[in-house]
């Protein structure tokens, strides 16, 4: 039985690479409309929680951001795939020259506090019977939008605190006046999180019911199984364009996206390996090569985690409120070791708080004090050392959490705890279901030892976040009038330039004061079948916002039937 | 007989209270609660956050009132909205519902078609190589755990075959054949493990049966006891297949999440195990109450049946 | 979860010896099976009380230079994902299964005989309290009940080995509930009754004893089911936490993680655990053939 599929699968192959290779000398391929695209998004696992943007959902962007646009996305024309030097995999992160108008045309410094932004003509809401009839999008949505954002009770109370007022101007012209520069502005209200333009009709209907949503993106929503399904059928009136060899084409091409939920990771990958997924955006390593052997036909491209992996050490509490015991936590651990052989070699040493993505405001651990490297390093008897100076001769047995929904964090704890006990810190562990996990997080009763990922999001936030006094997201509950000081001062930085020296300073200063045990970070996989053509397993068009990027994928429909499927 | 069944649906009452009570409260103990999670990406959270939040979702009032109100829109059969979608809980229920039954049904079926043979065999064939054999069957499929079974029909067919069920779930009145042909595997592995329960069942029921006096009399005057069983196991047959019925009434109406959640089935489980993890408490005490009461119905007709079937059983 | 099973010789009462030794012979002589099945069991469990003198490592000691060997002679069941050395981790593991099936079937088994005998010795309004309680807490699926009560007291040995004691205690007083009934209604406890005896005098010298028989068959039920239950709770996380190995977790946590890099992570742990069910099931039908022929299969 097998080995005739082989040789038909090497055959298919080698037909591939001749068509390839025909291909690239030719001009390229002509896109084709149509089909369905299944998709196993980054988080194959998780239903969207809220449709409406007044949630201030962190996933919402990645359910919502098919249909409602934003002032800002990413410039896919600078993607790697045509010829520049993204890859846009970062989970919320959109360097400046990567960035595009998307509902913007242009947008301006009128004064130094004062953003004016021209929409763009034309752009319209469909049809949605019950909620709207199709209109043109206008300045008053993008008001309406941020003052139904700003009222919410679940905003994040200083988001838009830079920000003095909107107004609309005419018909298609924003004024934005700032009380102060913040140099996150076209992230918060632009290409972030919370940052969707809903039509003011929404005032009238309930927001949080999937079937009222409508947005002028290039998918509408058309089916939600909570926990199964969700389904998005082609916007016929996108206003966008796809520029392929030199022509325009009206996208989106494919007619339907299917965003899958699957809880199970053995049902994922062979989802995936029956063609019943088209993509899979998130795979774990230990999967990888099996995958590549078993399925040598998928395509694939990684990169490294947009997400840290760290064990919080509460500063506020012994015995990790002494640096000294802090860092001969770091010393004990090996963290060399974890990457190569525990990861496999699918790791990297360092890569947060900054990543290595973060162009100019990452600096790699060679060239960091050595104090720093140190950390990383492993040397239990210094650790031993710094514990007896601590007071803490015999050593101590702690509370570590852990979520019981991360199957990696499950399997890292009890190695760390094992790392540990040599040198006499024992982890008592307790494995918390999510919810009850990440409320002992954000009511901060959570244990001393607290194993976690979190995102890096972009280079200011994640320092701001993770360090600074009273945030929801620093576990380790830091808190130091001077880094709080050097935080606010570099996000009304202007000078990039500058900024970037500021960030480098305190993320070398933040390693060595080890408020966490740092754990190395994991490559991530994406991998997709050959007919899913115009992509290379981009993530991202804003923070977690793929809409743009399927908006442009198209499904040779040929190689498809030949292939089997 | 009327009367019985009276007073059977009148104790109804006192139970149902037992479980709305346990329902409404257990979620609420749960540490995180829906606020928590609400707010988990406000940097930084406030008190008048919360309270906000609260009164919006109707929270704020004190945890006895809440109570009373649900219990009483839920007699009305309204079960609030979800607290993250605002959708009605009951066009939710309506939804999973039927998923869930057919894979139930499903699973009967494959139980009673695997545990029925087997049991009055074995009981007929009691400690031969063939009752050893079949009962083992039986056993191991109960002895394997679910989950891995499970794992392995997923993993290795497309291993080797690139085949795997369909994932992805199609209505029955859709198009039968694709519905089919996603629930059958669950279906089957959940009917195997089931069986050896009423398999067990009908194999005592079958050597009491052959302990009785006029069998042996009428084998002693020459009739073929092969025929003797078959006739017998057809009567008392539905005495194993109504009990395995009240025994799989909570799976049948309340899901199998462990199948649900490998073979991608939005039934019930799977919508429990996202309320839960959700923390929404309306959905939890939704599902929770609705299988409830499907239990107790199920179980009071199995009880009745039985009335019906075996006339020796006397309704005290 | 509704798992039926079986018994084991460890529990039968130890004073009346002639009726065990009588027992032991006829299941020897008419139920090899069942006789086989009970003596895998009880290699399984002297495996798992002298696990401590037989693992050659301790069960979490990591090595991360010998990840993922296949069996060899130094490592008879190959390592884990950490290096951990398997063997080690199953014998330990059994050891663990043992613990929390034996004490949860234990504990089980305690609390279907108290509210069994209770409700149906003293019937009436007790009875009436009781059954609706026992009602109402039947009527959810069990895994569901489970994942909900461990969300609310944590994951950790001592609260498996108690919520799985009270699932399966509550399900299975029905069962002693409907013997207790009928033995009261018999003869000679009217005639104890009628002579003065007082009240716990007859539990204990009529009824207890006469029940018994349904007591070892559904603690041998409990003890394949508590298994069972334990290793679909760690399915969903929720199981004895980690570092600590259970057949449950070895197969559901790596064991399905690294089925592709390490097939004999799965291999141990999924044998020995259905292997250990499947025995006590064999043997637990084959007692409950020469104790209680009439008992029906039931919750």
């Amino acid at each position: 039985m097998r080995d005739p599929i082989r040789n038909r699968l090497s055959l298919v192959a080698a037909l591939l690479i001749l068509f390839c290779l025909g291909a690239g000398a030719q001009a390229p391929e002509e896109p084709q409309y149509g089909g369905t695209l299944d998709i196993g998004t980054v988080t194959v696992t998780l239903s969207a929680l809220s449709w409406d943007p007044t949630d201030w959902n962190w996933k919402l962007n990645h359910d919502t951001g098919m249909f409602y646009e934003q002032l800002f996305a990413a410039d896919l024309e600078k993607s790697v795939r045509k010829g520049g030097k993204y890859i846009f995999r970062s989970e919320a992160y959109l360097p400046d020259d990567a960035l595009r108008g998307e509902l913007a045309e242009s947008w301006e410094w009128e004064t130094p506090l004062t953003l004016v932004i021209h929409l763009r003509r034309g752009i319209r809401f469909p049809d949605k019977p019950g909620v709207m009839k199709s209109r043109e999008l206008d300045a008053e949505d993008v008001v309406f939008s941020y003052y139904r954002l700003d009222a919410s009770p679940k905003k994040i109370s200083t988001y838009f605190d830079h920000i003095a007022k909107v107004e609309a101007r005419d018909k298609h012209t924003v004024v934005f006046e700032f009380s102060e520069f913040n140099v996150e502005w076209a992230y918060r209200f632009g290409y972030g999180y919370y940052s969707a333009i809903v039509p003011r009709e929404m005032a009238d209907v309930d927001a949080k019911n999937w079937r009222n949503a409508v947005g002028t993106g290039p998918f509408q929503l058309t089916d939600f199984i909570q926990g199964h399904s969700q389904t998005y059928q082609r916007n016929p009136a996108y206003w966008d364009r796809e520029k392929l060899g030199g022509q325009q084409y009206e996208i989106p091409f494919v007619d339907e996206i299917n965003y899958r939920t699957i809880k199970d990771e053995a049902t994922f990958l062979t989802a995936l390996r029956t063609g019943k997924l088209d993509i899979l955006e998130a795979i774990r390593w230990i999967a990888v090569d099996h995958l590549k052997e078993t399925t040598p036909e998928l395509k694939w491209v990684r990169s490294l985690s947009s997400v840290g992996n760290f064990m919080a050490l509460r500063t506020d509490q012994k015995p990790f409120d002494d640096v000294r015991v802090r860092r001969a936590i770091n010393l004990a651990v090996n963290q060399r070791e974890i990457a190569d052989l525990f990861y496999g070699g699918h790791a990297e040493l360092f890569a947060y708080p900054m990543h290595p993505d973060f162009t100019g405001y990452f600096e790699p651990l060679e060239s960091m004090p050595a104090s720093v490297q140190e950390l990383f390093g492993y040397d239990p008897a210094k650790a031993k050392r710094l514990l007896v100076e601590a007071g803490y001769p015999d050593g101590f047995t702690v509370k570590a959490q852990v979520c019981s929904c991360s199957p990696s964090n499950m399997d890292l704890i009890p190695l760390i705890d094992d790392y540990l006990s040599k040198i006499g810190v024992h982890l008592e562990i307790d494995p918390m279901e999510h919810a009850a996990y990440l409320s002992t997080m954000t009511s901060k009763t959570h244990a001393p030892a607290y194993l976690m990922n979190s995102g890096h999001v972009n280079p200011t936030t994640s320092l701001r976040k993770s360090f600074t006094t009273g945030q929801q997201w620093n576990p380790s509950i830091f808190s130091d009038p001077d880094v709080d000081r050097q935080v606010a001062e570099f996000h009304r930085t202007r000078s990039e330039i500058l900024r970037q020296r500021m960030i480098k300073d305190l993320t070398v200063e933040m390693l060595d004061r080890a408020p966490y045990l740092w754990l190395p970070i994991q490559y991530s996989y994406t991998a997709w079948w050959p007919w899913v053509k115009n992509y290379n397993g981009e993530l991202r068009a804003g923070a977690v916002r793929p809409g743009p990027i399927y908006a442009r994928m198209w499904i040779d429909h040929k190689l498809k039937k030949e292939l089997g499927f | 007989m009327q009367a019985y069944i009276i007073r059977r649906l009148l104790a109804l009452i006192p139970t149902l209270i037992f479980a709305s009570v346990i329902v409404f409260f257990s979620i609420r103990l749960i540490p995180g609660d829906v606020i928590d999670l609400m707010l988990s990406q406000n940097d930084i959270s406030t008190g008048q956050d919360r309270a906000n939040i609260e009164a919006a979702l109707g929270l704020d009032r004190p945890v006895i009132v809440q109570y009373f109100r649900w219990v009483g829109s839920a007699m009305m059969g309204d079960f609030g909205n979800s607290l993250w979608q605002n959708t009605p809980v009951s066009e939710q229920l309506l939804a999973r519902m039927p998923i869930s039954f057919e894979l139930g049904l499903l699973a009967l079926i494959v139980a009673l078609s695997v545990a029925l043979p087997i049991g009055v065999y074995s009981a007929m064939r009691q400690d031969s190589l063939g009752d050893y054999i079949t009962r083992s069957f039986s056993l191991l499929m109960l002895a394997i755990p679910s989950f891995w079974l499970g794992t392995l029909v997923m993993v290795f067919p497309s291993v080797w075959w690139r085949w795997s069920p369909a994932l992805e779930y199609t209505p029955f009145l859709e198009d039968p054949i694709k519905n089919l042909s996603h629930m059958i595997v669950p279906a089957t592995l959940l009917g195997l493990s089931m069986s050896a329960v009423t398999m067990r069942m009908t194999r005592t029921m079958m050597l009491e049966v052959m302990r009785q006096d006029y069998i042996r009399t009428a084998r002693a005057k020459g009739v073929g006891e092969v025929l003797l069983v078959v006739r017998h196991a057809l009567r008392n047959g539905l005495i194993p297949v109504v009990t395995l019925i009240g025994l799989q009434a909570p799976v049948l109406i309340g899901g199998a999440v462990i199948m649900e959640q490998i073979f991608v089935v939005p039934g019930m489980g799977l919508l429990l195990l996202e309320a839960v993890s959700s923390r929404d408490y309306p959905v939890v005490s939704g599902v929770f109450l609705v299988v409830g009461v499907g239990v107790l119905l199920i179980n009071l007709a199995v009880d009745l049946s039985y009335g019906l079937l075996d006339p020796k059983v006397r309704h005290q | 979860m509704t798992s039926e099973t079986v018994v084991t010789t460890m529990e039968l009462p130890r004073k009346r010896r002639g009726p065990v030794v009588e027992l032991l012979s006829r299941l020897i002589r008419t139920k090899p099976l069942g006789a086989a099945g009970g003596l895998i069991f009880l290699v399984f469990l002297l495996a798992g009380i002298f696990a401590d003198l037989l693992a050659p490592f301790g069960m979490n000691d990591t090595n991360l230079v010998h990840r993922l060997e296949p069996p060899s002679l130094a490592f008879l069941l190959g390592t884990d994902h950490l290096g951990r050395d398997v063997l080690s981790r199953v014998l330990i593991g059994g050891q663990i299964s043992m613990i929390v099936s034996f004490c949860a079937a234990g504990l089980a088994t305690f609390i279907s005989i108290l509210l069994g005998v209770v409700s149906g010795y003293f019937g009436g309004r007790i009875d009436m309290l009781i059954q609706r309680m026992v009602d109402a807490w039947m009527i959810f699926p069990g895994l569901v009940l489970l994942i909900v009560v461990i969300s609310i007291v944590g994951p950790g040995l001592v609260q498996i080995i108690v919520i799985l004691g009270l699932l399966y205690g509550i399900a299975g007083s029905r069962i002693v509930r409907g013997s207790v009934i009928t033995i009261r209604e018999q003869m000679y406890t009217h005639a104890a009754q009628s002579i003065g005896a007082r009240t716990p005098r007859i539990l204990w010298r009529h009824i207890l004893p006469n029940v018994m028989p349904v007591v070892i068959v559904l603690f041998s039920t409990r003890v394949g089911a508590v298994i069972l239950a334990e290793a679909g709770l760690s399915f969903l996380g929720l199981g004895v936490p980690p570092p600590a190995p259970t057949w449950g977790s070895m197969l559901s946590g790596t064991g399905r993680t690294y089925m592709y890099l390490g097939p004999w992570l799965a291999l141990a742990p999924g044998l020995c655990l259905t292997i250990v069910v499947y025995a006590i099931n064999v043997f637990g039908d084959a007692l409950r053939d020469l104790l209680d022929p009439r008992m029906r299969g039931s919750r």
